[in-house]
């Protein structure tokens, strides 16, 4: 009976603090989008180069709706980030972890890395339109490279940072070579790893949409959308794909990396629990 | 009590650049016997963390050698074990991964790593945690978990780098009680390093004590007191004091040099 009670007052308290959490999610939203309603149906701003919430909001549902056009963008988006992704994420942590291990090596790459680094991806896309056509290629290339520096980075920062101590305590049961690598340095990288999935994927992502601008013979794709838009001087559609792109960037990241982190890192008590 | 397991002929070892190197053992000579339990004690700086580092091959000596079983020691390996003082638990392993880690590294299957693996959770009371991760345990558990690590394997020898340093007070003697019980269970040679009088004479057989700077052996101590021993038997409080006085002006040295 006492036990009873108890479990429905913490359940209530659980409904209670998720509330206040959404509510404090939703409600800078809510807050923005009327203001900004405000701001356009009174005036002070044109209609012409600000479109107010409600028209963007029934925009996106026909899209989404409607005609699917929306989910086709999407899906071409979708295709071509997984594929450039999934490269990024695998060479840079083979790369890193290269660089990472060994000192020649990262001696010997490090700079070049640095002063790679600094270069924005959408400056390449140019001279993988010469080199891999106007096409899908050309964006996954983009989408790659924009993940790729920051994976890197991390996989190497996470490896050179991994406690000494478990690395003998490794060594010392007999660990050595590729299975002191998977075993042990991998694993305690993580959380630096992680946070260069992170990073990488947040980069991927925009370097797809400047890529999909760009290349010539694509048709879709959320930011082709956004660019085709231009030419009907649709500026609904064309912040129905910044809502979208924004959107995308962040279901990514709470579902895709934070997925990783809580059966990862968190799980394992490397970083505090959010 | 008869043959000797590790031997350190002529040991130094100095750290740093070649203009600016610091001496950190000087000219160690030193046996281990079969089966028994060693404690290394000296101040801080005596190098005596060093000199387990190079038995169990982390750090490689500047001049002379040590053998374990007549063989020169050049790395790490499953013939040694080693417990830190900061645990250096796996945090992805649960406690029983962590356990058979050594076991799988070395010919185990896993089902076979398992049972051993449980027989020393067992060993160190642990049982009913086997699937906690480490960052859910207390100090005294982590380090329990970093022993039955170390020994599951079967080592020849387990290394001990203060292993109780990070515990307090009431966690410690247990620890220091169980330490003995397990060490007659497995009859494994020990090297244990401490900077505590109390720990080193309760624990040891011999209590090897060190000098400041560079560090080298100043003398060693047997303690002839029968186990279970007592933190308050005269016999046990006279070696004591023997570690004590020998230690006592090595520790002005060293509180010297660094003032």
């Amino acid at each position: 009976m006492m036990n009873r009670r108890i479990f429905t007052q913490d359940a209530a308290a659980r409904w209670r603090t998720r509330f206040v959490a959404a509510l404090q999610f939703v409600l800078p939203f809510l807050i923005l989008g009327v203001l900004w309603e405000l701001i356009v149906r009174t005036g002070v701003v044109s209609q012409t180069s600000l479109p107010p919430p409600s028209r963007i909001a029934c925009k996106f549902w026909e899209l989404c709706v409607g005609d699917h056009l929306l989910w086709r963008h999407l899906a071409r988006s979708m295709y071509r980030l997984s594929i450039g992704y999934a490269l990024a994420m695998g060479s840079g942590l083979l790369f890193g972890s290269l660089l990472a291990m060994n000192r020649i090596l990262g001696d010997m790459f490090s700079p070049i890395l640095s002063l790679l680094i600094s270069v924005p991806t959408i400056a390449w896309v140019p001279v993988f339109l010469i080199t891999m056509g106007l096409g899908d290629r050309t964006v996954i290339a983009a989408v790659f490279l924009g993940g790729f520096f920051a994976i890197t980075y991390n996989t190497i920062r996470g490896i050179e940072m991994v406690d000494v101590s478990q690395v003998r305590a490794a060594r010392t049961m007999g660990a050595r070579g590729p299975k002191l690598f998977t075993a042990v340095l991998l694993p305690a990288s993580s959380v630096s790893v992680l946070t260069g999935l992170r990073l990488g994927i947040g980069y991927s992502w925009r370097a797809l949409v400047g890529g999909e601008m760009l290349s010539a013979m694509i048709q879709w794709g959320i930011g082709k959308m956004i660019y085709q838009a231009r030419f009907w001087n649709d500026i609904v559609v064309m912040f129905v794909g910044l809502l979208v792109i924004g959107l995308t960037g962040f279901l990514l990241d709470r579902l895709l990396i934070r997925w990783l982190e809580r059966v990862t890192v968190e799980r394992w008590g490397m970083v505090t629990e959010r | 009590m008869t043959q000797e397991i590790i031997q350190i002929d002529g040991v130094s070892k100095s750290f740093g650049k070649a203009d600016r190197q610091v001496a950190a053992l000087n000219e160690v000579s030193l046996a281990f016997r079969d089966g028994e339990f060693a404690v290394l004690i000296g101040p801080s700086g005596c190098g005596k963390s060093t000199l387990l580092y190079l038995i169990a091959g982390f750090e490689s000596p500047t001049t002379g050698e040590i053998r374990l079983d007549g063989k020169k020691i050049q790395k790490p390996g499953p013939d040694r074990g080693f417990v830190f003082q900061d645990y250096a638990l796996f945090p992805w392993k649960t406690v029983l991964g962590n356990v058979m880690f050594g076991l799988l590294r070395n010919g185990y299957s896993h089902r076979d790593a398992k049972t051993v693996a449980m027989e020393h959770i067992r060993m160190v009371h642990l049982q009913g945690f086997e699937r906690a991760f480490p960052h859910t345990l207390s100090g005294g558990m982590k380090q329990r978990v970093g022993i039955a690590r170390a020994l599951a394997y079967n080592p020849k020898v387990l290394l001990m780098d203060e292993p109780f340093g990070a515990l307090d007070a009431q966690t410690r003697k247990l620890m220091q009680q169980e330490m003995v019980s397990i060490w007659e269970a497995t009859q494994k040679t020990v090297v244990f390093v401490t900077h505590s009088v109390i720990e080193a004479v309760y624990l040891a057989d011999r209590v090897v004590v060190m000098t400041a700077h560079p560090g080298s052996v100043k003398g060693i101590i047997d303690v002839d007191v029968p186990r279970p021993r007592q933190y308050t038997e005269e016999h046990y409080l006279h070696i004591r004091q023997d570690v004590l006085a020998l230690l006592e002006d090595e520790v002005a040295k060293s509180a010297k040099a660094l003032a």
